[in-house]
């Protein structure tokens, strides 16, 4: 099955905080909206984006009329109502205004574990990986729930 | 990291005219409150503390924020394994 997806800033930058860009290379197709790319490079575009394949895209962000979310995540999500693919986010408030929008949203744990799904990481890499997701970037997850994440994947 | 550890200990002195050893024993309060926290809450999900009990160690708040981060990632990994 083919596997589309948008992001939003949030998982590119907490991805690339642990240099694990690469695992987007799991999606068969990766669109960023050009506010959202806009959003990273200001940071400094990290090391990793040529890791993976992504397609540049420009978006109605008038679509989406949440006033809670930033402009970057009002694009998102209009690409992915618009090309019924993936969100991916780790905003709580994107999140939200996704589901009620009928758009399947994931974030950064999300593509980890589908790296280990899809055989890019083994168990302990995606495990290192989730714990390094909690504890050295700036997304905020309770430790106990990633370690809930983690003994899930020995469950399936 | 440990040179950056002491500049900051150093700032924070000066800035709040504080003693070195009182920033440190102020930073070891706030991480072990962190640290338990934790704990609770991972007792909490492994059903060794109920939910009152939990709300009564660090509040309602931490307990329902981290209910809807375990619901998050619950469904981002079941979706992850299975896409």
């Amino acid at each position: 099955m083919t596997l589309a997806a948008v992001s939003d800033a949030g998982p590119l930058i907490h991805l690339a905080e642990i240099d694990s860009l690469d695992l987007l290379s799991a999606f068969d197709r990766l669109l960023i909206p050009e506010t959202v790319y806009e959003e990273v490079e200001t940071g400094g575009v990290p090391e990793g984006v040529s890791e993976f394949s992504y397609e540049l895209v420009e978006a109605d962000e008038t679509r989406v009329t949440s006033e809670e979310l930033d402009a970057g995540e009002r694009a998102a999500l209009a690409v992915a109502q618009e090309c019924e693919v993936v969100l991916l986010t780790d905003d709580f408030a994107a999140r939200e205004a996704a589901s009620d929008a009928g758009v399947e949203v994931h974030g950064s744990i999300g593509v980890v574990a589908l790296g280990y799904g899809r055989g890019l990481l083994d168990r302990s890499q995606a495990a290192s990986l989730m714990r390094r997701l909690q504890r050295e970037t700036s997304l905020f997850v309770t430790e106990a729930v990633v370690e809930r994440g983690i003994r899930m994947l020995d469950e399936q | 990291m440990a040179a950056g550890l002491s500049d900051r200990v150093r700032e924070i002195a000066e800035a709040r005219g504080l003693p070195e050893s009182e920033v440190f024993e102020r930073a070891l309060e706030r991480g072990l409150e962190d640290l338990w926290e934790d704990l609770a809450l991972a007792q909490y999900f492994d059903g060794e503390l109920n939910r009152e009990e939990t709300i009564e160690r660090v509040g309602r708040t931490r307990v329902e924020r981290a209910e809807r981060e375990r619901e998050v990632v619950e469904e981002d990994v079941d979706w992850g394994l299975n896409a």
